[in-house]
């Protein structure tokens, strides 16, 4: 399974539909599902997660039109993680100001 | 039964509620709800501990009011918290029993109850696997087969050591626990196969509602179902709202009462309390049918009767700001699911304080009016969707049901504590379980040698205002500068929502992890174990004192018959000084049983028995002449005993008074 690209992950176009985006996550989902694979339960959980990820962004269209411009990048940093605060392209740097005390 | 091999253990599904509880099993093709051994398809989630035994479920609360003190509910209010805990603090003084400190660190609560004269202490999880066991052995002797795997259903609400106490539980009653679910969703599949039934599988896309509200705990779950997946969007409540609370309002109002008639104050008499809180129970029941109830009890402290009028208004009015608070978890679960109100097609109505008129109205208003869906059984629909998830998870459903995928949310954002005491949230509330995220960090001060990663649970920016669910310290980091150092913190949530966290050093590659469950008051495999004995010790203990009761009961039976026997035969059968021989040991016989009875055992019982027989032979020995006769009043009389078809009767220690006699005939 491809886990760069969202779209890939989902196998869907980059100008589908969000009903088409769900609908794609639906059925990956029901694939990978570790309660699904119960003899390929790594594998299927490291997938589903890659699938639950990538349905995350775009379903969401502020973070699907981040996610078109910039990349996981866009994203700060890596997974699909965005928090409020964070969220504009300056989040990777700001992530990297978090101190442990 | 169906007695194939492949079929020798199954899973079962188990609402483990505050109040009640209730198991169902996925069989042949449909769920069935197990009624326990007094018939009941809910069991109290009750426990006590008499001079002679530990009862469980509908029996333990039958004696309550006459045992108060080693009678103990509501565990799954103190499960996976702290003694300290203000919410502990205050259901405590509402208790008859007497919980305590462990004294430890880590603040658990125990449960001191007295029990053949010895002080014991155990946890809420011991507590709740008692439940549990009383669950199990009524899916057992439903099904004839062992059971060995559930699934465990917790309030959505439930934090990460909440839903781990839970598990252990389990274990400790000799469970493997399958998954931990969430109530709503579960009520959710109960409902979705309810609709499935009846119109087909639904290809369109539907968002429902379900309001769980039950005795103790409080969840508002959004799900969208489409073509038998079930995927929560967002998932609120309060996991310390229900229909306990309401009947503390209705007791705490009959005591303000009691006090102004009577110028005395009960709250310090265990008994009167729990007389007068099942009576206050019993009248919130009724004021969702009936518009007003009287609340009497008979002597209710220091000879004082007590009686008071309650209509339905009144107990809205006492309890309505517990109700309208019930609508905020509504609205923020609307929000977090990113849907408009009118995107809802149903609202799911579960748990018993849903049938509260008012608590209906408030949610229907909300809704602007819309209908309430009420088609399936509010106490046992979470039950039933337990029971469906076990048998996906087991692989033991029909296709259809294999077919189906659940898809469960973490309830609360989870995140480390940063500079300054922020909380960096990792995993938002509301991702869809199993996930993992992971962030880089990296040191404050130069050549810092060691992170400490504190992990916290909650919505708030500070991580005081959250939830301390661990920490943990990564050391041996290369010495370099501030800010130089790269490092890898990851969260995973399993199926369960149970939280593990991992810290990598990105250049010396070092780890170090937690399962947050080993910190925070959580018991060790080795309590777990330790615990699993004293539950084996007690089932022992619970056969015996079974086999005890047993030959008590027989022992009755016997009287009773003895009792009847002497009463039929005439003055021409028995002369007078063998009838007072025989009630003067009938009599002596009761004496014993009322006093030295009440500790003794089997071989005491069995022995008092075998007297009274002798005595009984020795007299119907002298008796030859009408025998025949004798034998078949006995059968006349006893119908329903055990009876030999030619008439007489067999004693239960195995000797037949025949043999004693030589043959009438």
């Amino acid at each position: 399974m491809a886990s760069g690209d969202y779209y890939a992950v989902l196998g869907v176009a980059r100008d589908a539909s969000d009903a088409e985006i769900k609908k794609a996550y639906r059925k990956e989902a029901l694939k990978w599902h570790p309660d699904k694979n119960p003899d390929n339960k790594e594998e299927a959980e490291k997938n589903f997660k890659a699938v639950a990820e990538a349905y995350e962004v775009l379903s969401s269209p502020d973070k699907r039109a981040m996610y078109d411009r910039g990349g996981k990048d866009a994203l700060n940093g890596g997974g699909g993680y965005s928090h409020a605060d964070f969220g504009d392209i300056n989040s990777a740097f700001n992530i990297f100001e978090q101190f442990f005390g | 039964m169906s007695p194939s091999p492949e079929e020798k253990s199954y899973a079962v599904g188990i609402d483990l509620g505050t109040t009640y509880s209730c198991v169902g099993v996925y069989k042949d093709g449909e769920v069935q709800i197990i009624a326990n051994d007094q018939g009941n398809r809910t069991t109290l989630s009750y426990v006590a501990w008499t001079e002679q035994e530990r009862l469980l479920g509908d029996a333990a609360k039958n004696q309550v009011a006459s045992n108060p003190t080693n009678t103990v509910f509501d565990a799954k209010r103190l499960i996976g918290r702290r003694f300290d805990d203000p919410i502990v603090q205050a259901d405590l003084k509402l208790w008859p029993f007497k919980v305590v400190s462990d004294g430890s660190k880590d603040d658990k609560p125990l449960i001191e109850v007295f029990y053949q004269g010895v002080e014991k202490r155990f946890h809420p999880e011991e507590i709740s696997s008692m439940i549990l066991t009383k669950m199990k052995q009524t899916g057992e002797a439903y099904l004839g087969h062992r059971v060995r795997e559930a699934v465990i259903t917790v309030p959505a609400y439930f934090n990460d050591a909440q839903r781990q106490a839970t598990k252990d539980a389990g274990e400790i009653a000799g469970l493997r626990v399958l998954r931990i679910v969430n109530e709503p969703t579960a009520a959710a599949i109960a409902y979705g196969l309810d609709k499935s039934d009846k119109s087909g599988v639904a290809e369109k896309e539907t968002h429902i509602l379900v309001f769980d509200m039950g005795g103790g705990t409080f969840d508002v779950s959004v799900l969208a179902i489409q073509d038998s997946v079930f995927e929560v969007k967002a998932t609120a409540g309060d996991p310390h709202l229900g229909g306990e609370d309401f009947d503390n309002r209705i007791l705490s109002h009959c005591i303000a009462d009691f006090r102004r008639k009577h110028q005395s104050d009960p709250t310090r008499n265990q008994r009167a309390l729990r007389r007068l809180r099942t009576q206050c129970e019993r009248a919130k029941r009724l004021l969702s049918t009936q518009t007003s109830v009287t609340i009497e009890v008979d002597s209710l402290h220091e000879g004082n009767d007590f009686s008071i009028r309650l209509s339905r208004a009144k107990f809205e009015e006492l309890c309505i700001d517990y109700f309208k608070k019930a609508m905020e978890p509504v609205e923020q679960c609307l929000k977090d699911s990113n849907l408009p109100q009118k995107a809802i097609t149903d609202i799911v109505m579960v748990g018993g304080s849903t049938r509260i008129p008012k608590v209906q109205e408030l949610i229907k208003a909300f809704f602007n009016g819309k209908e309430l869906c009420k088609s399936i059984n509010p106490d046992e629909a979470v039950a039933y969707g337990a029971a469906v998830q076990a048998a996906i998870v087991s692989g033991q459903g029909s296709e259809d049901v294999q077919n189906m995928l659940l898809l469960d949310v973490a309830p609360l954002s989870l995140g480390i504590e940063t500079a300054g005491g922020m909380m960096q949230v990792l995993i938002e509330r509301n991702s869809t379980v199993p996930t993992s995220k992971s962030q880089d960090f990296t040191t404050f001060e130069d050549y810092q040698d060691h992170v400490d990663i504190s992990v916290y649970e909650g919505e708030r920016a500070m991580v005081k205002d959250n939830n301390f669910l661990g920490k943990f310290t990564l050391k041996d980091i290369p010495k370099s500068l501030r800010g130089v150092p790269k490092i890898q913190v990851t969260f995973t949530i399993d199926t369960n929502g149970i939280l593990q966290v991992r810290a990598e050093d990105a250049k010396s590659q070092k780890r170090s992890e937690i399962q947050i469950a080993n910190e925070k008051g959580r018991l060790t495999q080795n309590d777990i174990q330790k615990m699993l004995q004293e539950a084996e010790k007690y089932k022992g203990e619970d056969e015996i004192s079974k086999g005890d009761m047993l030959a008590k009961e027989e022992l009755k039976v016997y009287m009773q018959r003895f009792e009847k026997g002497i009463q039929d035969l005439d003055d021409t059968k028995l002369q007078r000084e063998d009838r007072e021989r025989l009630e003067g040991k009938l009599a002596d016989a009761y004496k014993w049983l009322e006093n030295d009875g009440l500790k003794a055992g089997k071989p005491e019982f069995d022995g008092k028995q075998k007297e009274l027989q002798a005595v009984m032979n020795t007299v119907m020995l002298k008796i030859n002449r009408s025998q025949t006769e004798f034998w078949d009043q006995q059968v006349v009389h006893h119908e329903g005993e055990k009876t030999i078809d030619k008439g007489g009767f067999i004693l239960h220690c195995g000797v037949d008074i025949r043999d004693l006699i030589e043959d009438p005939q």
